[in-house]
């Protein structure tokens, strides 16, 4: 748990951070977005007291992280920096392996460690860990940021544009990835982002910063259904809401029973998003499409009537 | 690696023999001396004037590498980010100034031989190492740095672990420079009375003995050449890595 109370900062008479207050539950993503220079990043930088605030003070777990040296705040806080910055002198097992050398582990535990995180990001040890981070993609080394970020256990962590600079495809993978990794953990997490989709697609909350200020905090859904006037609405933009709640909703939620053979034409599984099932129902036509699990067997069906009214104003 | 110390085996086996045993190369001298002058230099033992060339400029890399790295560090820290104009400019001085200048200096305060000579080589090999050790530890990217503070390693472990080995190689080209320039400046060190192999030169120069100037300046050169070679071996091996 992350409370956040009166933290303000100013650089060279230009407020950067602005008075700011809010909570993050135990378990929690929170994503902080906004424009260049909105203040997101100073404020994640003073949750880890690598630029220390003005005013005001952040308490974790119910501790003042001021009363903490920071080196040690800072090695049972995971963070995941804006252009990875893995250690190029050094293995991908020894980038992992950093904080833990640091707190003091001993050889045999580091080692088990790297590689349970190795094989959670889908990296083979043995392959991967004598490597150095310049023999990477781009996609495995924001993997090893994360995994290095992650290397002690810490109960929170702090993110920085931490898919960034990536394609695409790569993107949404290691942001699905990552999304299920942090809901087995249970890790609290504060993610900066100026992409809305990311937004969206990992946070339990996002705040929308500007000039310094939190505009408005919500659940993804209620920013999209009731976005403030001005900055907000802009930002979230309303072009594609309701496409965007649409994929806040996983078919399971909405399907009906139904059995059959599987079907030659289009088709859903149960964990695809009600956006997925509408892009696929538009091009199919027709009121309804089978849900297929992993097995080929249909175990439901989504109809189009469900998906328009959830993707619309009233619901 | 192998492919590299070849060479380097064969400058410095060179080298040795012409120290060690310039009998040997006593026909070939003799084609450029006077009838009559002698051809090696014999007032004092080659190999030991090249041993005290070594020890000089060794004295002074060790001093200017110290001195050099550790104002480079300071000055690239926070707090000791205003003392950057100071100690470019003392290291500049160093430099510009002229080390014969220098050593008419040097030479009323501490007395003829080792030591002006020592001086000299300190301060003219302090600008390489200085510019050098500043320009690999801002070369250190700013996320790496960002990253380790991120990671909770204390200011001493950023840099003993992190910014110093990732500006190592270009803070060894510095020394490298710094040495090698040492080693041909080292001889007019025989001016003021320092044991060295400038004195084979300087003798060679004034009774008009070319075979003294040529043996003593091809001493000096394969010096040169095998310690550029010979610090060039771990900073191969290090951006390898």
């Amino acid at each position: 748990m992350i409370e956040v109370e009166n933290l303000t900062k100013r650089f060279d008479g230009v407020t950067a951070v602005d008075d700011l207050s809010f909570t993050v539950p135990e378990g929690e993503v929170l994503a902080l977005v906004g424009t260049s220079g909105c203040g997101k990043s100073t404020t994640l930088r003073m949750l880890n007291r690598l630029i220390e605030p003005d005013r005001g003070r952040v308490l974790i777990d119910g501790l003042d992280a001021a009363a903490t040296p920071p080196e040690k705040l800072r090695q049972g806080i995971g963070y995941v920096i804006q252009g990875v910055g893995l250690f190029p002198h050094w293995s991908v097992a020894q980038n992992i392996g950093t904080v833990p050398r640091l707190l003091g582990w001993d050889r045999a535990r580091t080692e088990a460690r790297t590689r349970e995180l190795l094989e959670l990001f889908g990296l083979d040890p043995d392959e991967f860990g004598p490597k150095p981070p310049a023999a990477l993609s781009g996609g495995q080394q924001q993997r090893i940021g994360v995994a290095r970020a992650m290397a002690a256990e810490p109960a929170v962590l702090l993110m920085d544009e931490p898919f960034g600079a990536l394609d695409p495809v790569t993107r949404a993978r290691l942001q699905e990835e990552f999304a299920q990794i942090q809901r087995r953990r249970g890790i609290t997490v504060i993610l900066v982002t100026h992409d809305m989709d990311e937004a969206f697609r990992l946070a339990d909350r996002i705040a929308v910063m500007d000039q310094g200020k939190i505009l408005q905090v919500d659940t993804p859904e209620r920013l999209l259904r009731g976005p403030r006037e001005g900055f907000v609405r802009q930002f979230v933009g309303l072009d594609d809401r309701a496409l965007r709640i649409l994929s806040l909703h996983r078919v399971s939620e909405y399907a009906h029973p139904a059995s059959g053979a599987a079907p030659v034409g289009q088709w859903v599984g149960p964990g695809d998003t009600l956006r997925e099932a509408a892009s696929r129902l538009i091009w199919q036509g027709g009121d309804s499409l089978p849900v297929i699990d992993g097995d080929d067997r249909v175990v439901g069906e989504i109809r189009a009537a469900d998906i328009w009214r959830v993707g619309g104003r009233g619901a | 690696m192998t492919g590299r110390l070849v060479p380097l085996g064969l400058v410095l086996a060179l080298f040795a023999a012409l120290a060690g045993a310039p009998g040997l190369f006593a026909p070939a001298l003799g084609l450029v001396a006077e009838p009559g002058q002698t051809v090696i230099y014999d007032r004092q033992p080659l190999w030991l004037l090249a041993g005290w060339h070594v020890v000089l400029v060794a004295a002074a890399g060790a001093v200017a590498a110290v001195v050099g790295i550790g104002l480079g560090i300071l000055v690239t820290r926070p707090r000791g980010a205003e003392f950057m104009t100071l100690a470019r400019m003392a290291s500049n001085l160093g430099q510009t100034f002229p080390p014969i200048a220098v050593l008419a200096v040097a030479v009323p305060i501490v007395g003829f031989g080792f030591e002006p000579t020592f001086i000299a080589l300190c301060a003219y090999g302090l600008l390489p190492v200085f510019e050098n050790t500043v320009a690999g530890l801002r070369g250190v990217p700013a996320t790496t740095r960002e990253a380790a503070r991120g990671m909770g390693m204390p200011p001493g472990a950023v840099l003993a672990r992190v910014e110093l080995p990732l500006a190592a190689p270009v803070i060894l080209t510095g020394f490298r420079l710094s040495t090698i320039i040492n080693i041909g400046t080292a001889t007019i060190g025989s001016t003021v009375g320092a044991v060295g192999l400038g004195e084979v030169i300087v003798a060679g120069l004034q009774s008009g003995n070319t075979a003294f100037v040529l043996q003593g300046a091809l001493l000096v050169a394969l010096m040169a050449i095998a310690v550029d070679m010979a610090l060039r071996l771990p900073f191969r091996s290090m951006t390898r890595a």
